[in-house]
């Protein structure tokens, strides 16, 4: 530090170590500019306003004490380096920061200023290079995932041209072909449709891995998507000779997900299932509800293939397990969609577990999160431990104008959910997630915290919004207009999540009588 | 009926020839450009019933194209598709709201983009009986 002015932040409420540590800092370097306070919140103040070349910091002060103290110090200053200052006793203190992320701890008894000069130069060298070495690591995560995007893109355009001419020759649009040759072909089809999925595969991981995946989650019917991902699967599993059988629990609720990535992971569990199941074997789809947990589904896919073994059950959904005994003579992908489908999960906040007994097949299961207007609502609703003094339904009509119908009518749709997410207080309003609801005509519900007269500036400030969309000018259709919901009569008498089930209640069913009424007209 | 005109604008030639083939067969007619300056001086000088773009063209990208057919008060009318090799995620919703009718990822199913093509068509026509 010798020569160059540096900066430090001294946190230490006891005056005497104060002014010792001051001494002592002064005498290592005359030109150091030591600024000292004796609580944790001018600290984390004097941090934000003037941030010093280094921290030196007591963890017991009289507004914080031990290692929450240096938690709020790193959270406010991640970047800076910090030097515990620490009592004979409550070394095992500062041990735990250290382990936190705190650069070095002195024993503020017998401190001479070399020690405290050496500690801070470390101190800030080796945040230093710590800093440089995060910055490099995302950098090449960065030109790593750029890279396969681009390798993806750039196979796309050759795969594409021999997908193409190979459907032309087995279409016979360039002539008759033979039994012979139309069986080769296929053979080339397979592979080429194998070679797609690797790509997309690819990208799919690269993306999960940067946390690129954004997930529109609805209001979503676990049994209508294993019937999809089932229909689409029947023609491959046919081929093989591999039953598909499908069971689902009568009245399940709804889920909380976005549905095209649920059957991404549906598609892939069902597909390596009859991958790895004979001839004759049978592949089993499942959904119900989960006896420990009330707040989850639970969807399993269960194969009479050859199991799996322990020690590959831990392994098998990290990016790029092969299994090492896999007798299938089918190819092998690139081992990343049990780790794609593991993300997938992860981002709807369910788990994903494989079972299996090692000799009659496996079984993967995976959990989602049920749909309840509930527990959407409680956080908005109930304020200080209070549920709010008034309550509006706002409900937001839209048809699209005859011209919408060249641009893409579920976009626009998608796009007037965002305006009104930027039009309300995500603290106090929700919108709620889209319902079903074939045909043009949307209806978006808001819940907000508000009453009928000042519901009026909100809804002037959404239609405002709203008017400035393509698909509403001209014969557009835009209504909006508010209702009160009723909130319980006497709350006091009722815990806060009753009520807050007595209002979804009623949200329910108001929405409910909106949404017959459309069917009905 | 005559049959529809699609132009196929992509800048490979061999995906060109074989979308020319794979569209033959279902009868229609179609042109070619393979640039983004051509596909604008094909579409004024064809008239095509609908337009497969690609999005990675030299001479004007795609998006440039889309933007270009959107402000002529001549060609606006003309639906298009895209069909590109670029990722869904990033572009998919940009064509959309630039004007683009629908969107595939290459390779697409064939089945599924004549599907479109035909809905897509029926559409216009059903759209260019009515006055603006």
């Amino acid at each position: 530090m010798s020569g160059l002015s540096t900066h430090v932040l001294l946190i230490e409420d006891n005056p005497g170590d104060a002014d010792l540590v001051r001494l002592r800092l002064v005498e290592s370097n005359p030109r150091v500019e030591v600024n000292c306070v004796n609580r944790l919140a001018d600290g984390i103040k004097s941090l934000s306003e003037n941030p010093p070349a280094l921290v030196l910091l007591d963890l017991n002060l009289p507004d914080s004490r031990g290692a929450e103290t240096f938690r709020r110090v790193l959270e406010n200053a991640p970047d800076v380096p910090v030097v515990i200052l620490s009592g004979q006793n409550d070394q095992a203190l500062a041990i735990k920061a250290l382990h936190q992320g705190a650069q070095d701890y002195l024993v503020k008894g017998g401190l001479t200023s070399e020690d405290l000069d050496r500690a801070m130069r470390y101190a800030i060298e080796r945040q230093a290079l710590l800093r440089s070495l995060e910055i490099s690591r995302k950098q090449q995560l960065e030109f790593k995932n750029r890279f396969l995007s681009h390798v993806s893109h750039e196979l796309r355009t050759p795969l594409t041209c021999i997908h193409q001419y190979v459907t032309i020759l087995l279409d016979g649009l360039a002539g008759e072909m033979t039994g012979e040759q139309r069986d080769h072909l296929n053979t080339v089809l397979r592979s080429v449709n194998q070679l797609g999925a690797m790509v997309r595969d690819l990208l799919e991981a690269a993306r999960a891995e940067s946390g690129k995946i954004v997930l529109e989650p609805r209001c979503v019917s676990i049994g209508e998507l294993i019937r999809v991902a089932i229909q689409m699967m029947r023609a491959g599993a046919g081929q093989k000779g591999v039953g598909l059988e499908i069971s689902v629990e009568c009245g399940l609720p709804f889920v909380h997900g976005d549905p095209d990535r649920i059957l991404e992971v549906l598609i892939n569990l069902i597909d390596n299932a009859i991958k790895f199941t004979p001839a004759d074997g049978a592949v089993m789809v499942q959904a119900c509800r989960v006896p420990t947990d009330p707040d989850f589904l639970c969807v399993s896919v269960s194969d009479t293939g050859p199991g799996i073994a322990p020690e590959a059950r831990a392994l098998i959904f990290e990016r790029l397990y092969q299994d090492p005994n896999a007798v299938d003579n089918n190819r092998k992908g690139l081992g990343l969609g049990l780790f794609i489908a593991r993300e997938l999960i992860a981002l709807h906040g369910g788990r994903i577990w494989v079972a299996s007994d090692g000799a009659s097949g496996s079984t993967f299961s995976f959990t989602l999160p049920l749909y309840s207007l509930p527990k959407l609502l409680f956080p908005v609703i109930i304020q200080q431990g209070r549920l709010r003094a008034a309550i509006v339904l706002l409900q937001i009509g839209l048809r699209p104008s005859a011209k919408t119908a060249r641009g893409n009518w579920k976009e626009a749709c998608k796009r007037v959910r965002d305006l009104v997410e930027r039009c309300v207080y995500l603290d106090k309003d929700l919108v709620l997630p889209p319902m079903t609801n074939p045909g043009p005509d949307q209806t978006l519900f808001v819940v907000a915290s508000t009453d009928m007269e000042r519901s009026a500036i909100m809804i002037r400030r959404i239609v405002e919004q709203l008017k400035k969309l393509e698909e509403f000018k001209g014969d557009g259709a835009l209504e909006v207009s508010a209702s009160e919901v009723p909130l319980p009569d006497n709350p006091e008498s009722v815990s806060l999540e009753q009520q807050v089930q007595a209002v979804a209640e009623r949200v329910t069913a108001m929405t409910e009588a909106v949404l017959a009424g459309q069917k009905a007209h | 009926m005559t049959k529809a005109k699609i132009l196929i604008v992509d800048d490979d030639p061999d995906l060109r020839q074989a979308l020319r083939l794979r569209l033959r067969a279902n009868h229609y007619e179609t042109v070619n450009a393979g640039d983004g300056y051509s596909a604008i001086a094909q579409a004024y000088k064809e008239h095509p019933n609908l337009i497969i773009l690609d999005l990675g063209l030299p001479a004007g990208d795609g998006f440039v194209v889309l933007e270009r057919l959107q402000h002529d008060d001549k060609l606006s009318t003309i639906p298009v598709i895209v069909l590109t090799a670029r990722d869904p995620q990033s572009t998919e919703k940009l064509a959309l709201q630039s004007g683009a009718a629908a969107f595939f990822q290459k390779p697409a199913d064939n089945g599924e983009l004549l599907h479109v093509i035909e809905a897509t068509l029926q559409q216009a026509e059903t759209r260019g009986g009515l006055p603006a």
